[in-house]
């Protein structure tokens, strides 16, 4: 099957699935490779508005530390924090988060990772664990990656049940400095898509600073218009 | 579609063959890689044994390439790269970036074959 039919394979499976969730659809799109000696502080933004929607100037952040445990193992912990009016920011919640990489990158016709991530939101006592595929393809000068990921949610005020997420990256490795990327998410009540970009920059053999950002528009009118994702990632 | 159609789906198209690969060997000792200038053949699935003979780690990386690869002191790693075009791939050692430099050339698959014959 050619580049062209798989992209298209993938994109329509995502926009076709009945694909459920109630958090954060837009978020990282990961990549399914883990180095031994990885070590990282990342930050992470998100805003959304549309006039008129409940989810009008939402906002949420994420801080986290990182390292690896093993040769293809990273874990990491991090702090949730996110409001939609200025009076309501606050911590919502902890969140614990390993990926494992299955596969060498460039071993197989696909590269292959598995996230499990744990998230403990305690303005509203819920809980949610997320695990699923981390997939990646080189094409030339471009890489595509896609997240298919399950979600359990459970909770004293929610009602426990499965749901699925999808996110793709298509990205182009123009410069180390600048990769340009197209973003798709699919997930309950979002399908959205835009471009983006990621970059690094190396401050010292061993220090390095990464970012990425996206501005991801709604593809039906269930989604909220507009999405602003940011991440910072500082590896030591 | 339900998510099982669409994951069946997602696998059914996704190949995954092992292909046999011909081994190469990039060794790394006082920072340098040997050889600096490693020949390979275009159009084929390759793989690099990197042996670290230093005691310090070493983080091969190549942004033409799109590799990072971190391999640990006095152990070594496997590179699987290709099929690549002919060209020139330049690689360096992300911790000794200064001393640890070096070039994969790509030789062309009819050139390659030559080679191979005169050796």
């Amino acid at each position: 099957m050619g580049f062209n039919q798989q992209l298209s394979a993938l994109v329509l499976l995502m926009l076709s699935c009945n694909a459920m969730a109630d958090g954060r659809v837009v978020d990282k799109v990961y990549h399914p490779y883990v180095q031994p000696l990885e070590r990282e502080f990342e930050y992470r933004y998100l805003y959304q508005w549309q006039a008129n929607h409940p989810d009008n100037n939402a906002m949420a952040q994420q801080f986290g530390y990182g390292f690896s445990v093993a040769g293809n193992m990273a874990i990491s912990v991090n702090i949730l924090a996110e409001r939609i009016m200025p009076e309501d920011y606050r911590i919502a919640g902890y969140e614990a988060e390993l990926r494992w990489m299955l596969t060498e990158q460039g071993q197989y016709s696909w590269d292959w990772g598995l996230l499990f991530e744990l998230e403990r939101q305690k303005q509203t006592d819920s809980n949610e664990f997320t695990t699923g595929l981390l997939v990646e393809k080189e094409f030339e000068y471009t890489s595509l990656t896609v997240n298919a990921l399950l979600v359990y949610e459970w909770g004293n005020t929610i009602s426990a049940e499965w749901e699925s997420e999808f996110r793709l990256q298509y990205r182009y490795r123009y410069l180390p400095a600048l990769q340009p990327s197209v973003e798709i998410y699919s997930g309950e009540n979002y399908k959205g898509a835009g471009p983006g970009f990621m970059g690094v920059y190396k401050f010292s053999p061993t220090r390095q600073l990464k970012w990425e950002a996206a501005m991801v528009f709604a593809l039906d009118n269930d989604t909220i218009d507009r999405t602003f994702r940011f991440a910072l990632k500082y590896e030591f | 579609m339900t998510l099982q159609q669409a994951l069946a789906a997602l696998a059914l198209c996704i190949p995954l063959a092992v292909e046999a690969r011909q081994e190469f060997v990039l060794t790394l000792k006082d920072h340098l890689f040997n050889p600096a200038q490693l020949a390979v053949p275009a159009g084929q699935k390759i793989k690099i044994r990197l042996i670290n003979l230093d005691a310090a780690p070493e983080e091969f990386e190549s942004f033409p390439l799109n590799r990072e690869k971190v391999v640990l002191g006095n152990s070594e790693a496997i590179l699987y790269l290709g099929p690549l075009a002919a060209g020139e791939y330049p690689f360096f050692g992300d911790y000794h970036p200064d001393s640890a430099k070096g070039v994969l050339i790509v030789i062309p698959e009819a050139q390659w074959q030559q080679v191979q014959h005169v050796n």
